[in-house]
């Protein structure tokens, strides 16, 4: 009797949810909107009814899908210890993952299938992850709502740039004043706003990513507004230039090899990859320090902080400044990876990117970020046709997996301090 | 004095479109405490179902103008509340006892799929449409200096006002307002009291969205041209005007969209237009240092 | 015995309501006071005016330590920090996500921050700062031996019982090296003998370690059996104050908890 009765329900709530999904797609679907060929400041129809059709058909399909689930779980009976077995399960994830992942970076450049492409590729996508360990420690550790990451990221490759074209100094000092710059713009953005609680803090410092943002864009004479900095120099091996020939021994006949421009793109590679595991070790690090472990304090309540003697706002800006030195030393790789930089690398997007890697991997997993970045970015790259369905595809990921896995795919917290021995 | 004079009609219009986006920032943060991200795009869809609609009817041949346009109104207003429905449906009510971050991510994300949905169903490139509404009131004709008030300027502001003042008569006088100013002040106490939370947070949102679409129809009318990603900027400056009239306060979100709209217009006509969303960035990052609650608000005292 | 808190005039006013009314007490050197009075009395505030949370409107609130505090012009934060004085909240306010004893180490901050080097130390593992840390691992390893729940230091703070949570909230105050303790209604929660339980901990507290205490309670367990001193507080205002004997016949008291005949 009672099933006759869902029956009826989840036929109820399919058609329901076809005339919500028609009402949804049809208007901006079925009718695309084009510059008329006939009369060229009017619009006419591309009528797309088909495609429409089609996509409220789908929609329609994943709820009835949806309720297949809802019933197969009422049915399965609820597992004892899943807690417990849960927590080792993704501890022991986290672990091999980790173990593969650095496996595969080191020799990645080596494998018979790494072309320049792949290589470049997986030096975007090492970027990345340099950005989210960073932001990481923003975010993940102090609890900090951070939307405009991409400005320290931006100071520290224009810093760079302007650096290296004016003064002609060498990478290895470029990078370091160029973090430390990028820590400095952290202090002086953070300073004001690091009192604001969650949301106003994200709508903040999303503020002073776009300020920085059309500052660069519009100064022309200081930053070269629209067309940014170029012939920004390339980087070269300890003082061994990447170059077919040169005044200096150049790096191929220092190791006596053929010249290739695949020693440059490696080179590049192993530098992201080295800074990015230097963000990773001094995270691990700095968790088992007491300003680490402030700053996880502050995460879970700024309260009972102060009420034990915690200045939030000096920690907080710790951690602000920290990170946003981080993402500096990337902008300064970024700069001289690309040899130009320009405002349009540095829009409000890439921070709302970074920001979804951080999360979907997971709060606390270092190695989240490796999957989030070499899923987002990693399909990007090899996807490129489907740009658009990109970012569509990457907007619902964003949706889905916080409604399924609101602390992230891989999140588990390590305490960074234990009293008694572990019996495993 | 006529520059002036020009500046402050179009800056009425200006702070009208924000002014109405703005209230729904305002609700949505009055009652369950986030901050609607994905509000601008909502908007942005308005101003495209209303473009569509406007091309559909064949509307500025002249025939039927008051007509069309209400049909155009009421089209908008429908499809846009489905989508404010359907995006606290989905995407904010499962995570609704969730952390701060999520809740932020998931907006976020519903942001990046509208404005995406729109450039793969519209495409990238924007989308003019002839004047509908033309001509108006000219004064002060000195010279090549003349103010003038367009027809178009003038709808829009009574338009405003005028949902402005159905709106408000609902919020406080009909059952439906009283309940969501319960919920606003004590949503574990309102549902104790027997009150539907789920559907005044509904209500909301289709309020909310309501208005954002006739925001979005006169976007389409003033300025002529749109595009998928008008929807963030837009959207930022009438969260800044919500937070500047006091975050949580209608009478504030509208007092704030017009003064958003005064700056802005003011400080494209007397400064430079390149730096005009600087500006607007400008007041949003100083009120919120300085003064968070905004004009109209309350400083929240936290009970420890 | 000289006070070792001393308030004076105190008044708080929010807008237009008057929280507390011209307050004024002191609590004793190594003594047990006790704040009570019926629900929304103002005790929760005075306690926010003590600690800093809040900014009291009128008076005075004077620590007398090795150098006298005026607490109600220091910052919420410093006072832990340098007047020494700790406080526990009523709704226990944990750091849920991190292991008991994380709880205990994060409570020494200060401590380990200047022992570290701001750091600087611990990033290359100085010897001095691993002895520092050991130190802390040990006082909190004290202090859970005195609540005897060393074997549970590795759990998550948020997955205690309720009851151990409260007694880990007093622990990690007392990790701060405090000389004063503000607690605000430990024994919330609690059944009997739990309350005996912390009855014994706070006399282990003020006796043994000689820091004084000041409570907010409820629990007439606790307070008539552990208190050198009650204070009443009613509508904002002190009505009683004395010996816990004299208070409980006080027909003012008594008035106002049960209301007129």
């Amino acid at each position: 009797m009672s099933s006759k009765k869902n029956f009826s329900l989840i036929i109820k709530d399919l058609i329901f949810t076809g005339l919500i999904a028609t009402v949804l797609l049809i208007p901006i679907v079925g009718f695309r909107t084009e510059i008329s060929t006939v009369d060229s400041s009017g619009l006419t129809f591309n009528y797309n009814f088909i495609t429409a059709f089609f996509v409220v058909a789908f929609v329609v399909g994943v709820r009835f899908l949806f309720h297949i689930y809802w019933f197969s779980k009422i049915q399965k009976k609820p597992q004892e210890n899943s807690e417990k077995n849960k927590k080792k399960f993704l501890k022991k994830l986290n672990f091999y993952l980790g173990a593969a992942a650095a496996v595969i970076a080191f020799t990645l450049p080596f494998m018979p299938f790494a072309n320049r492409y792949i290589v470049d590729v997986a030096t975007l996508v090492l970027t990345y992850v340099m950005l989210g360990w960073g932001l990481n420690i923003v975010v993940g550790l102090a609890g900090l709502l951070d939307l405009g990451y991409v400005a320290f990221f931006a100071v520290g490759a224009y810093s760079y740039a302007l650096l290296a074209t004016t003064f002609d100094l060498s990478f290895w000092i470029c990078l370091p004043l160029a973090g430390i710059l990028a820590a400095f713009t952290g202090i002086l953005l953070g300073f004001p706003v690091l009192r604001l609680r969650g949301d106003y803090l994200a709508i903040v410092t999303l503020g002073f990513g776009e300020i920085i943002r059309l500052i660069l864009l519009n100064w022309y004479e200081f930053t070269g507004g629209p067309d940014g900095i170029s012939r920004i120099p390339r980087p070269s091996f300890f003082g061994f230039p990447f170059a077919r020939k040169s005044e200096d021994t150049t790096f191929h006949e220092l190791f006596g090899l053929e010249y290739s421009t695949m020693h440059r793109i490696i080179f590049l590679y192993y530098l992201i990859l080295i800074l990015a595991l230097i963000t990773n070790f001094f995270t691990m690090k700095i968790r088992n320090l007491p300003v680490g472990r402030a700053w996880e304090a502050l995460r879970e309540d700024e309260t009972a902080c102060r009420a034990i003697g915690i200045n939030p706002t000096n920690t907080k800006l710790t951690a602000f400044a920290i990170g946003a030195m981080f993402g500096g030393f990337a902008g300064s790789f970024f700069a001289t990876r690309q040899g130009f930089v320009s405002p349009e690398s540095f829009t409000f997007i890439e921070s709302a990117i970074i920001l979804a890697i951080v999360v979907l991997g997971g709060m606390g997993s270092q190695i989240g970020v490796v999957i989030a970045s070499i899923l987002l970015i990693g399909s990007t790259e090899l996807f490129r046709e489907l740009e658009q369905f990109r970012m569509l595809a990457f907007g619902l990921a964003m949706i889905i997996i916080m409604i399924v896995k609101p602390r992230g795919l891989l999140a588990n917290r390590e305490p960074s301090i234990l009293l008694n021995k572990k019996n495993e | 004095m006529e520059y002036f004079l020009q500046q402050l009609i179009n800056s009425l219009t200006l702070g009208s479109i924000y002014g109405l986006i703005a209230i729904g920032y305002t609700m949505v943060y009055g009652i369950i405490g986030m901050i609607n991200f994905a509000h601008g795009d909502v908007f942005m869809i308005g101003s495209f179902v209303s473009l569509i609609a406007m091309v559909l009817l064949g509307v500025g041949t002249g025939a039927f103008l008051p007509l069309a346009l209400l049909v155009v109104l009421l089209a908008a207003i429908l499809v846009t509340s489905v989508y404010g429905w359907t995006l606290e449906r989905v995407a904010y009510r499962p995570l609704r006892g969730s952390f701060r971050l999520a809740a932020l991510i998931t907006a976020l994300g519903a942001s990046i799929f509208l404005q995406n949905f729109v450039q793969v169903s519209q495409g990238a490139k924007i989308k003019p449409i002839q004047p509908v509404i033309q001509g108006g009131f000219t004064f002060f004709e000195n010279g090549s200096m003349v103010v003038s008030f367009s027809y178009l300027q003038i709808f829009i502001i009574i338009i405003t006002i005028i949902l402005l003042s159905i709106f408000s008569y609902i919020i406080s006088k009909t059952p439906l307002g009283r309940s969501q100013r319960a919920c606003e002040q004590d949503l574990t106490m309102s549902k104790l009291l027997g009150i539907n939370v789920d559907r005044t947070i509904s209500v909301t949102f289709i309020i909310g969205a309501s208005l954002a679409s006739v925001a979005g129809m006169m976007f389409v009318l003033y300025y002529g041209v749109i595009d998928f990603f008008i929807g963030f900027l837009t959207g930022i400056k009438a969260f800044t005007a919500a937070v500047l009239g006091g975050i949580g306060s209608i009478p504030g979100a509208v007092i704030g969209g017009l003064l958003i709209g005064l700056i802005e217009t003011f400080w494209s006509a007397y400064f430079t237009i390149e730096y005009k969303d600087v500006a607007v960035f400008g007041i949003l990052v100083i009120v919120l240092i300085f003064r968070p609650y905004g004009i109209l608000g309350k400083p929240e005292v936290e009970k420890v | 015995m000289s006070n070792i808190l001393e308030i004076n005039h105190l008044t708080m006013k929010f807008g237009g309501l008057i929280a507390i009314d011209d307050v004024s007490f002191s609590v004793k050197k190594n003594s047990i006071t006790s704040l009570i009075g019926p629900n929304g009395a103002g005790k929760t505030t005075v306690f926010n005016c003590i600690t800093g949370f809040y900014k009291p409107t009128v008076g005075e609130i004077l620590l007398n330590a090795k150098k006298q505090f005026n607490l109600e012009r220091m910052n919420d934060f410093t006072i832990p920090q340098k007047a020494k004085v700790a406080r526990t909240f009523q709704n226990i306010r944990l750091f849920p996500q991190m292991t008991v004893l994380e709880n205990l180490i994060v409570a020494q901050h200060n401590k380990l921050m200047k022992a570290s080097m701001y750091t600087l130390k611990g990033l290359v593992n100085a010897k001095s700062f691993l002895n520092a840390e050991n130190e802390a691992k040990e006082l909190a390893k004290y202090w859970l031996d005195k609540i005897k729940l060393t074997d549970r230091a590795d759990i998550e703070a948020g997955n205690l019982p309720y009851g151990q949570q409260r007694k880990v909230e007093i622990c990690r105050s007392m990790c701060t090296d405090p000389i004063l303790l503000c607690l605000d209604e430990p024994a919330a929660g609690l059944n009997a003998t739990e309350s005996l339980e912390l009855n014994s901990l706070l006399e282990f507290i003020k006796n043994e370690h000689k820091i004084s205490i000041l409570l907010i309670e409820h629990d007439m367990s606790v307070v008539m059996g552990i208190s050198d001193k009650v204070v009443v507080l009613d509508y904002g205002k002190k009505i009683a104050e004395g010996m816990p004997s004299e208070v409980k016949g006080n027909p003012e008291v008594i008035k106002a908890y049960l209301g007129e005949e």
